[in-house]
């Protein structure tokens, strides 16, 4: 493209917005509203994957060893056991470690444990602790694992919880990707709609292009501008709200005693990736609607 | 040159609108297409400018087979036909420079290059000293002049003008004729479509008389031919 026709294109779109700044009031009011809704599926979207993530940290398998094992032979199950491709990461947890973590996981109630440990007797098991590459894997390496019966007491990746929870996050993860689609294509069309009517009200000049030979980008690239801005104004709104929205209930629900598996994405990783999406998204929406409305008029 | 072999075209609702018409208009040809009111001369010119494509047929366009075009190619194939309506179709909110330009814009020429082509063509009209006025301060016969100073100033190899005329005072038509003979002695083609008896019958060229979507004659300096 010419610089100068880029130049062209960039006057006709603000040429249209402002001859038709009402309806492009309209066209940003209905992009804002589509947005605020897809600000709140990205909100959840994003935390349902953080929470994922964050789970997908915490599935782990625990492998007891037998009792009497040397520190060698401990060492050099322990070597194996990183070898192994499935493996992420695998290190040894101690007895005594183990206890002090158990600690302090409980706090204040773990006085029953003073109790079990009786006197230097330790009642937990030297384990080794075992991450997996992809968490799909786990019952897979569990089970191999637990092969090794000479050495391993038992291997426990927590059973089915993690199973179920590794089931529902995709679930979700499909569930809010394919709502969101539909939303954004609803969208577009609702603001086509709008941008339809800035369009009538530049149908001759449309005609003539054509009629003169301007390639259909020629007369789509000022619509496109004008839409794709029009998101981009359209999302400003929305990005700000949710944001706050966001900031409000993670000082509520995040703050003082927090559990495990409750854990919301921190605001600013939250904000930038929101921000940015639905900036996007505005741009997609806008540019998407007014494509559709031109197309119309495009007849060859 | 513009070349058609067997075309029909068929609308939607089932009207026949052409029935085999077979024709070539040859580079630099002067041509009147005359024949009562729905006898299909809208549509033979509308196939000219690849508004409508036949439904069955060859029409060929300086070579290129209209219905075969890759639907990206047609707006270059545009660029060699000038199109003249009868209601001049002009942009309200430009002036007569802005819509003359507006054509070279459209086929994205040099900025430097507009200007003084503009400027010629519009001599060449006769609009000079009215090219800073807007549609609505101009008259019937500038507005036409207008536009057909739009239709040439991409250099096409032929004009399509539908009635270009029809809406114009006899004195005004003239004009116009005048204009588009010499347009046509500088070498365009002209195909036009026309209800203006005085006009064919005082400037005689080669007419085209259709009637129910079939070509009745085809002859040199033939006459109007209808009473209307």
């Amino acid at each position: 493209m010419k610089i100068d026709t880029f130049f062209r294109h960039i006057r006709e779109a603000s040429r249209g917005i402002r001859k038709n700044s009402w309806m492009s009031f309209a066209a940003i009011g209905a992009v804002a509203v589509t947005l605020f809704i897809f600000g709140f599926f990205l909100i959840f979207t994003f935390n349902i994957s953080y929470l994922t993530k964050e789970l997908d940290k915490q599935v782990a398998i625990r492998v007891s060893l037998r009792d009497g094992l040397t520190a060698d032979e401990q060492e050099k199950l322990l070597e194996n056991i990183q070898k192994d491709p499935m493996v992420s990461k695998a290190n040894l947890v101690p007895k005594e470690q183990g206890i002090r973590d158990l600690k302090q996981q409980w706090g204040k109630d773990s006085d029953f444990l003073d109790q079990l440990q009786d006197g230097d007797e330790n009642p937990l098991p030297d384990m080794i602790h075992v991450i997996p590459k992809n968490p799909e894997q786990i019952k897979q390496l569990e089970a191999q694992l637990e092969k090794n019966s000479s050495q391993v007491e038992h291997a426990d990746s927590g059973g089915n919880v993690t199973d179920r929870i590794l089931r529902f996050s995709t679930f979700m993860r499909t569930v809010v990707l394919v709502f969101s689609l539909a939303l954004a294509i609803l969208a577009a069309f609702l603001i086509s709609n709008t941008i339809k009517l800035t369009i009538i009200a530049r149908r001759r000049e449309i005609e003539v292009m054509r009629l003169v030979g301007a390639s259909n980008w020629f007369i789509r690239w000022p619509f496109f501008i004008e839409g794709a801005f029009i998101g981009m104004i359209g999302s400003i709104v929305p990005i700000g709200v949710s944001i706050g929205v966001y900031y409000f209930f993670h000082q509520i629900l995040s703050d003082g005693e927090t559990y495990g598996l409750f854990k919301m994405m921190p605001v600013l990783d939250l904000s930038t990736r929101l921000g940015i999406t639905t900036l996007l998204m505005g741009i997609f929406i806008g540019s998407l609607g007014s494509m559709i409305s031109v197309r119309r008029f495009l007849k060859i | 040159m513009i070349e058609m072999h067997d075309v029909w075209k068929v609308y939607s609702n089932g009207v026949e609108a052409l029935r085999g018409i077979d024709l070539r208009v040859d580079q630099g040809e002067f041509v009147y297409i005359v024949g009562p009111s729905g006898s299909g001369k809208s549509t033979l010119i509308k196939l000219m400018y690849r508004e409508e494509v036949p439904t069955h047929g060859i029409v060929l366009i300086n070579g290129i087979n209209v219905k075969r075009v890759r639907d990206w190619k047609i707006p270059h194939v545009r660029r060699k036909i000038g199109v003249v309506f009868q209601d001049y179709k002009l942009l309200p909110n430009l002036t007569a420079f802005e819509n003359v330009a507006f054509a070279m814009e459209a086929v994205e020429a040099p900025r430097r290059k507009i200007r003084t082509r503009v400027e010629e063509v519009l001599e060449l009209v006769g609009l000079t000293e009215r090219m800073h006025a807007l549609p609505s301060q101009l008259s019937g016969g500038e507005q036409q002049r207008v536009s057909i100073a739009r239709a040439i100033v991409n250099n096409p190899t032929f004009i399509i003008a539908d009635e270009p005329t029809g809406n114009l005072d006899p004195e005004n038509s003239w004009d116009i004729m005048y204009l588009l003979e010499e347009i046509n002695i500088r070498g365009t083609t002209v195909v036009m479509a026309t209800h203006n008896k005085d006009i064919v019958n005082t400037m005689r060229q080669r007419v085209i008389a259709i009637e129910q979507g079939v070509i009745v004659r085809d002859e040199l300096g033939g006459e109007y031919g209808y009473e209307d």
